[in-house]
């Protein structure tokens, strides 16, 4: 997985005032090499009953696509735009080549699920063979045995209909005809198809919350974040990957004026030590910095964030 | 809602027929079990909702025809002498500028009121005013458990756990490590790591004992009588609190004068004042009547602008008493809760019998079209019902730590009495009229948990 190499930037696709990425290699390399973990949304096919392990695309918080843009590791994409324009305004060539890849592709895979199915049904054969010759040389030995050999033919014949439908078809059409019946692949994402779209600088940054300045100082210290709403608060902040690590604060973005109840104090502190994490409450001091506007990424950011521990508990 | 109650509404709250219940059979099992020191009886203590008399009716019995002579004989003894459900002393109280909130210095009444309906706090306790006792079981002289030190030693055996937890799991790691064969050399780097970890915990659990005990020398008055017995305990610190306890004792053996007093926070005094009229507040020795200190206390709300003699109709201290006043009025003992990040707790019957059932949260709702006539006010209106759901997530979640369900009061806020936007008459039963509350409750509901 590591050696796959993403190219920078990479593209982010808005759609529907969403930030999504739907290339496994770049939301494993925007984790890897940037912490940003993004949320997981889409339905995993062959397990679309549940929605608690969901794959690709992966959305991004706005936060995350605007520090990801300010750094210069990726850029949005209109892609409702591009999709459009790129299938629509595609010369022949070039849909033939498209054709083609998809062509291939799909020979590719009824290939490799062939190569699997005749090894399968070579498994099943033999163990049948196997299976077959017990029961020849002693045909009632006793009644366990039968058992088994019953058990045992009773799983055989349950792994065959599973295979029946790849098992008998491909070794007839395999020996019928040599050409192989290619599938029908239906590309994942649109970039592998058409070409990468460039960057498009009119497009401006990503809109944020206030609370961004919190973000992306935590984020320039090195700490990975995911979306709090579940523990009352901005963002949730791990030390490390989120797979590793518990997180360990529970971060409010305020804004640096700004007038809010001290039961909030309260409820946080309290919320955040029930649960092992310490609550914190930061924002940027935007009145000493007005020089170097916008630059909030940087060290010196003029955010200060505090942690609140409710000690009663 | 009802502006006042008044005093013929007042039995229906008094007769609670489950006060005097749980008493035989707490005493049965407490004969047997000797070593426990009983429980004062609180259904008894407690039996008074509010700080009123009421005078029931005597019971009929059917097959008893002499009840009903005395029931005719009380009928007519009280239609030609009303007894009064008032106290024959008015409770006294006075206006305190530092805390803004009365303070009740006389015992008899702060027991009055601390047992007839829960009204305020002891300064020198969490709630109940109980200096005194916890003072004289310092000395051996009282054999009941306060409150607090019950708390206090939950907490350090909730402390001691997680430390032998922790150990626990560094322990475990380590068998790990070592079965993996990750720890070349075992048994030194063990010791260190252990050493390296033990170290600070204790350190830390020294220098808040130390805190702890400093504090309570300044303060001169309170100590930290029980220790908190650890096992890796110096001989010094367990004698260092004993050496207080004595110093203190000798110092202190004349003490019967209670230090406390009670603190009546500004919605209880006006409930005791203007609801039930139980209740006489005075600022340096003079009274001040029922209105000027509504005024007082609205005045005292916002830290914003004191001297501003008009009460905006959506003032906090006027939504806090509105709410305060109704859930007090549906016979709820109502009692503070800011250590749970609400505006109250309610109470089924008071803090003594059970955790409080309810959080309250007011929230102020501008439905009345006066708000939205102008650009200018709603913009103001925004910005003070704006709440997002992460404050919602927060509080719901507290809630549910607690087993507390969320109940969102939502106050209506009329329109100004007056054009220039204030409220300048005052009679506060016209001012309270107006209000009106709707009560919102809430659950946290997780689908994989609440699944029955």
């Amino acid at each position: 997985m590591a050696d796959i190499s993403v190219q920078e930037p990479f593209p982010i696709s808005l759609i529907a005032n969403r930030y999504l990425l739907f290339d496994v290699n770049i939301v494993t390399y925007a984790r890897r090499e940037h912490n940003i973990c993004g949320v997981l949304i889409g339905t995993i096919p062959h397990l679309s009953q549940q929605n608690i392990f969901l794959g690709i695309p992966l959305e991004l918080m706005p936060e995350e696509a605007r520090l990801l843009v300010e750094k210069g590791h990726a850029y949005i994409v209109e892609d409702v735009e591009s999709h459009k324009s790129g299938f629509l305004e595609m010369s022949r060539e070039e849909r033939l080549a498209f054709l083609q890849v998809m062509d291939k592709q799909g020979r590719e895979t009824a290939l490799s699920n062939k190569k699997k199915a005749e090894e399968r049904s070579e498994k099943a054969l033999q163990r049948k063979g196997l299976a077959g010759k017990a029961q020849e040389s002693s045909p009632r030995v006793s009644e366990t045995a039968e058992l088994n050999t019953r058990a045992y033919t009773d799983a055989d014949a349950e792994t065959s209909l599973f295979d029946l439908p790849s098992g008998t078809a491909s070794p007839i059409f395999s020996q019928n005809s040599i050409a192989l019946e290619p599938y029908f692949i239906t590309p994942t994402t649109s970039y592998p198809p058409l070409p990468i779209p460039p960057t498009t600088p009119t497009l401006s940054l990503p809109d944020v919350p206030r609370t961004y300045p919190l973000f992306a100082h935590l984020h320039s210290r090195g700490y990975f974040m995911t979306p709090g709403l579940r523990f009352g608060c901005h963002y949730t902040v791990y030390p490390g990957d989120p797979l590793r690590f518990h997180s360990h604060f529970l971060a409010t973005g305020a804004d640096w004026d700004e007038e809010f109840n001290l039961l909030d104090i309260v409820g946080g502190g309290r919320l955040g030590t029930g649960v092992k994490k310490a609550y914190l409450i930061g924002g940027a001091d935007t009145s000493s910095k007005d020089s170097r506007s916008g630059g909030y990424s940087d060290v010196g950011d003029g955010v200060r964030a505090f942690s609140i521990e409710w000690a009663g508990l | 809602m009802a502006s006042a109650i008044y005093s013929a509404e007042v039995p229906s709250l008094v007769t609670d027929p489950g006060t005097n219940r749980a008493v035989p059979t707490e005493n049965a099992t407490e004969s047997q079990r000797a070593p426990r020191p009983k429980k004062p009886n609180y259904g008894q203590i407690h039996s008074r909702p509010l700080p009123l008399e009421t005078y029931p009716l005597p019971a009929f019995i059917p097959h008893n025809p002499l009840s009903i002579f005395r029931i005719v004989y009380v009928v007519f003894s009280q239609l030609f002498r009303p007894p009064s459900s008032h106290p024959s002393v008015c409770y006294k109280g006075y206006f305190s500028h530092e805390t803004q909130s009365v303070h009740v210095t006389d015992c008899k009444t702060i027991r009055a009121l601390w047992e007839k309906g829960f009204f305020g706090k002891g300064n020198l306790s969490r709630s109940e005013p109980r200096w005194l006792d916890q003072e004289m079981r310092k000395r051996g002289l009282l054999a009941q458990e306060t409150s607090e030190e019950v708390t206090r030693k939950r907490r350090e055996e909730r402390r001691r756990f997680k430390i032998e937890r922790a150990r626990k799991e560094r322990e475990a790691i380590e068998q790990q490590l070592r079965e993996e064969g990750k720890i070349s050399h075992p048994a030194p780097i063990d010791e260190t790591e252990t050493l390296d970890n033990a170290q600070p915990q204790e350190i830390r659990q020294q220098l808040s004992n130390g805190n702890i005990n400093d504090r309570i020398e300044e303060n001169g008055r309170i100590k930290y009588g029980r220790t908190p017995a650890l096992p890796e305990k110096t001989p010094i610190k367990t004698t260092q609190p004993l050496k207080l306890d004595t110093r203190h004792s000798v110092e202190a053996a004349g003490i019967e004068l209670d230090e406390e007093h009670l603190q009546l926070n500004p919605e209880e005094v006006l409930f005791l004042a203007y609801g039930l009229g139980v209740l006489e507040v005075s600022d340096q020795g003079i009274p001040i009547p029922t209105s000027s200190l509504f005024k007082l206390f609205c005045r005292h709300s916002s830290c914003q602008s004191p001297e501003t003699q008009s009460i905006q109709p959506d003032d906090s201290f006027l939504l806090k008493y509105v709410v305060y006043h109704h859930f007090r009025s549906l016979g709820w003992v109502v009692r503070p809760g800011v250590k749970f990040a609400v505006d109250y707790l309610l109470y089924n019957k008071g803090p003594v019998f059970s955790h409080a059932e309810f959080a309250v949260m007011i929230i102020p709702s501008y439905n009345h079209t006066y708000w939205s006539e102008s650009l200018e006010r709603k913009v103001k209106i925004q910005q003070k019902e704006k709440r997002d759901w992460w404050w919602l997530h927060r509080i719901n979640r507290v809630q549910t730590q607690v087993h507390k369900s969320l109940v969102l009061v939502y106050v209506e806020i009329p329109p100004p009495l007056h054009d220039d936007g204030a409220i300048s008459e005052l009679d506060v039963g016209n001012i309270l009229k107006r209000y009106n509350v709707r009560e919102f409750a809430l659950r946290r509901w997780v689908a994989n948990r609440n699944r029955d």
